[in-house]
């Protein structure tokens, strides 16, 4: 019996359907206390003076701290990679000097019980000095603009240009070009549950523990030793069942440390769960970025040349790794495409608004977007098909790994066969007609196509947070039981099953018999955690490695049992059977146990007693491709290239702009999937981001730096009722570097719908004989509304 | 300042002093320690604080614990006895993978328990009516609108999997 490839439901589903998971707020310890967080009201304030007393007069109040004792008792807290050339900044728990954006850490109170320390954080006069904020990406690039890190001298936290070929030249010889704007907004993950952590100190034994609601234990207790100056066996970092975490849950928040040195500092347990609107403000935002493009194309439908101009407003600088995403971005450019000339430029800028921190899709959704609006461009200029245009400018099957012209080493694909399955599930070439009797009941409907490539198992040299590679340890006990323990962990996705499908068909048992243990410092591998879709294809492929050292081992003694060779025999059932002879077999619990109980037996004694193996897996495409940059500077920074067709049909009410989804189709390219289940829930999940921040999630500030939309009342998100059900179908090409020919699956399906959605608006536009290309997330029915305004006044020879 | 407060929760009776500021699902969660009620927004809207109040769902974030003296209220943990032995609303959550992480399904749980209660065989629409007071971001629902049509079936098959299963 083979488990990889079985939809087996998540490990974990009993215990959280009966609500009796343990989130880090369900955790109380004897003699906690409770953390609240002064935090800015200004975006951009010099902290004149902090003035603690009142605070400290009220009952229950343990103690108060500000910026001024973080300084002379934390080091700065160190960013994740010194290698990605970015304007330096020491970051510490609390604001020094300067606050930076409406919601940043300025003082903080302690007090036995939440209410108190609500009231005693009211009670902390800060004296501020208001400054002009920097609210706008193209004016922080302005002579003359305010400076959110005065020491810079400028407002970019760094910017790249990178040029392959002649992409001006190609472009004035080309056939024809096409321009465009691509603008995403800002917006987040938004969990349902917020941040939160407890930490604990105990003096005799100087150990910190730290429960928290992250996603890299290792990573995190890494960055608070050097923080706080404690060794890393000082702390052990925890973490319990997380509530979604979609990236927002890297470290390193100022919160993290805060908490920590104030544990310490007491030593009593502290407690701090993050409040939605803090959530909001300040748990990490993303996405914002505008595209410039110029494309040149030939008549054939294929670019040859692309300019871009993408400009990052990344918020504030902070030590958390969501600024990288603009990196990723520029690196994406031309993901599936084969443009042989091209430039973009990247300008990743600071302003006075939530740093950012990852989230889902990491970049590549804006690349993507722009990407496939540029396509659906070109195929309109030159008649031809949206689906051929993409066809031809596709990398070919046979050319795997593909080295892309931004230094991206692409595994493997087979694009043509994912397109051409998704062009026949969604009957592309049946749609017409469908749009036609839907104008016939006045109705506008539209089809939109959008091809995504989604890489995963990033890899940044000198990251203490990204790296592909990770640990696993596999025992099995005296009777027979499996652990495995393992560096990466899961907020919610599900790779603790996929790894027990991994590890029981290595071993020949039920994967119900298999626990696994993650998310804690001092039980598991060092490992990198949980981001990037890295889990199964790291923590998995070491996983099959562990077991399979161990299957090799029993099986040898096993042999001696059944007086066979090792190669005779094979693992299934929870039995060691001969080939070909069922009847000749010994249990792997008997097995396991002359191993641990008899192992000075003729069966065992040859054996280094024990069961228990701890393997890392390195990704293989980056012994050849990432050892050092190549000649041109240029770096791999991914491990496998996940893609996928994603096909969405809307309808647009050309009086209001409202677009509602009618149909969302993907086929999905993730190599050899080990849950499809769980593959698809993931998907899902993605598709309904997507969806999200296409036509509703939007992060508005206004022009002071005041987030206007700090609660759900204003923050809106895809309920129940705003999702049509989801098509997905997969097409499986192995990456070749890795044992499972694993992909991963954690970040596809956010790139593809909106480009699609963005696609078949303006094809339902065409029908009312509206020429728009949408351009600007998210996709509202006050934008849309306007585009089609826009269009209809073009159309009178009105450009207003 | 504390008030008393006697509530009967999941068919037991407590009797507890909350301070007057306390909001139900904090009471709940601090004071009786039954932490599967989560809060996720504290302003009503992911609905990950649903809890039965005398009946009837409500956002248990949206009211002040005092104000629950008296009623009767059910939470996620009255639904099951054991990990084993969930209630066939939950098991058809779980075969169906209804969550990923775990966090809204307390609520969405009670959620499609009240709306089965009000329309047993609900088609596709009203059930995603039924559960668009909670909010899910990791599923995109899906898994949960095919939970509650198995747990429709399940319920009108006296708790089994239902014949089509």
């Amino acid at each position: 019996m083979k488990y990889i490839g079985k939809g087996i439901p998540g490990k974990n589903n009993q215990i959280l359907t009966a609500g009796k998971g343990t989130f880090v707020g369900d955790i109380t310890l004897p003699g906690m206390c409770h953390l609240a967080v002064v935090r800015s009201p200004y975006a951009h304030a010099r902290i004149k003076s902090i003035d603690t007393s009142a605070a400290e007069q009220v009952p229950g109040v343990i103690t108060t701290i500000t910026g001024e004792e973080i300084v002379r008792n934390t080091k700065p807290i160190p960013t994740h990679s010194s290698a990605l050339g970015e304007k330096k900044f020491q970051f510490y728990a609390l604001a020094i000097g300067k606050a930076r954006y409406v919601g940043e850490p300025v003082a903080a109170v302690v007090a036995e019980d939440r209410f108190t320390a609500k009231r005693g954080a009211e009670l902390i006069n800060v004296i501020y000095e208001d400054l002009p904020p920097v609210v706008d990406a193209e004016k922080a690039l302005e002579a003359g603009s305010a400076l959110v890190v005065d020491e810079w001298g400028d407002n970019i936290l760094s910017s790249r240009i990178e040029v392959h070929g002649d992409p001006d030249a190609r472009i004035k010889a080309a056939a024809g070009t096409v321009r465009g704007d691509v603008r995403t907004q800002r917006y987040t993950g938004c969990s349902i549950e917020p941040r939160g952590y407890i930490a604990s100190y105990d003096r005799y034994r100087a150990k910190l523990t730290l429960w928290a609601s992250t996603q890299s234990p290792h990573s995190l207790r890494l960055f608070l030793s050097e923080t706080l100056g404690l060794r890393e066996s000082q702390i052990q970092v925890i973490e319990p069942h997380v509530g979604g975490a979609f990236g927002l849950k890297l470290p390193t928040f100022p919160e993290e440390p805060l908490i920590c040195y104030l544990a310490i500092k007491l030593e009593r347990p502290v407690r701090w769960i993050e409040e939605r609107t803090e959530n909001l403000l300040a748990g990490g935002h993303a996405r914002e970025m505008r595209l410039a493009f110029e494309a040149g194309y030939e008549k054939d439908g294929r670019v040859t040349a692309l300019k871009v101009r993408l400009l990052a407003d990344v918020g504030a600088p902070s030590a958390l790794c969501g600024w990288g995403m603009a990196n990723v971005a520029a690196f994406l450019i031309p993901a599936v495409y084969k443009i042989p000339d091209v430039k973009v430029e990247r300008i990743t800028v600071v302003t006075n608004k939530c740093p950012w921190n990852a989230y889902r899709a990491y970049g590549k959704e804006a690349s993507m977007l722009m990407l496939e609006r540029m396509m659906d461009m070109v195929a309109e200029r030159t008649g031809l098909d949206r689906a051929e245009v993409r066809l031809r400018n596709f990398i070919q099957p046979n050319e795997f790994p593909y080295k892309q012209v931004s230094g991206a080493s692409l595994d493997s694909g087979n694009y043509q066969r994912v397109l051409a399955s998704a062009l026949e599930a969604a009957d592309w070439s049946g749609f017409p007609a469908l749009q036609a009797s839907a104008k016939k009941r006045g109705e506008l409907i539209g089809i939109g196509l959008a091809y995504e490539l989604t890489p995963e198992g990033g890899c940044i040299p000198k990251s203490s947070l990204l790296s592909a590679y990770d640990g696993t340890r596999v025992q099995v006990s005296p009777k027979g039981e499996v652990t495995i323990m393992t560096g990466v962990t899961s907020p919610g996705c599900g790779n603790e099953t996929g790894i027990a499908q991994i590890v029981a068909d290595e071993l020949g048992v039920s994967p119900d018999i298999i626990t696994v243990v993650q998310g804690d410092t001092d039980t598991c591998p060092f490992g990198l955690g949980n981001s990037s879709s890295r889990s199964v294809i790291f923590g998995g492929s070491a996983a099959k490695l562990a077991a399979g050292e161990l299957r090799d081992k029993m099986s040898r003694v096993a042999a001696r049992m059944l007086e066979v060779s090792p190669e005779d025999l094979e693992l299934d059932g929870g039995k060691i059977v001969v080939k070909g002879a069922p009847s000749r077999s010994v249990s792997f619990a008997d097995v396991a146990s002359t191993i641990y109980r008899d192992a000075f037996t003729l069966a065992a004694c040859d054996e280094e007693p024990g069961l228990d193996t701890t393997r890392y897996f390195r990704h293989g495409n980056f012994d050849a491709m990432n050892k050092q940059p190549d000649p041109e500077g240029r770096l791999n920074f991914y491990s496998t290239w996940p893609n996928g067709a994603t096909i969405a049909v809307v309808r647009v009410d050309i009086e209001t702009g409202m677009v509602t989804v009618l149909r969302l189709l993907s086929v999905h390219d993730a190599g050899v999937l080990i849950n499809p289940m769980l593959v698809n829930a993931n998907l899902h999940g993605a598709f309904a981001q997507s969806l999200g921040g296409a036509l509703f999630e939007n992060l508005v500030y206004d022009e002071a730096g005041q987030l206007q939309t700090a609660s759900f009342m204003d923050y809106t998100m895809p309920t129940a009722v705003d999702l049509p059900n989801f098509e997905t179908k997969h097409e499986e090409t192995p990456s070749p570097f890795n044992p499972l020919g694993a992909k991963g699956a954690g970040e596809s399906g956010i790139s593809g719908p909106m480009a699609a959605v963005a696609g078949a608006i303006d094809d339902a536009l065409r029908q009312a004989g509206l020429s728009v290309h949408v351009m600007e997330m998210p996709l509202t029915p006050n934008r849309v509304w306007k585009y089609i305004v826009a269009a209809k006044n073009a159309q009178r020879g009105n450009p207003q | 300042m504390k008030t008393p407060v006697e509530v009967t929760v999941n068919k037991k009776k407590y009797k507890v002093e909350v301070d007057t500021r306390m909001i139900l699902a904090d009471m709940l969660r601090e004071e009786l320690r039954l932490t599967g009620t989560h809060i996720g927004c504290g302003t009503g809207n992911c609905g990950a604080c649903t809890v039965v109040l005398n009946g009837e769902t409500v956002k248990s974030c949206c009211i002040i614990a005092a104000d629950a003296n008296g009623q009767e209220i059910t939470t996620i943990e009255g639904l099951s006895s054991s990990a084993t032995e969930l209630h066939p609303i939950q098991q058809a959550f779980v075969e169906n993978q209804g969550l990923q992480c775990g966090y809204c399904t307390p609520g969405m749980v009670l959620s499609t328990l009240q709306l089965l209660k009000d329309n047993p065989n609900p088609t596709e629409d009203e059930i995603r009516h039924g559960i668009s007071g909670n909010l899910c971001r990791c599923t995109g629902y899906q898994f949960i609108v095919q939970s509650i049509q198995d747990a429709a079936k399940r319920l009108s098959n006296g708790g089994q999997p239902g014949a089509s299963q």
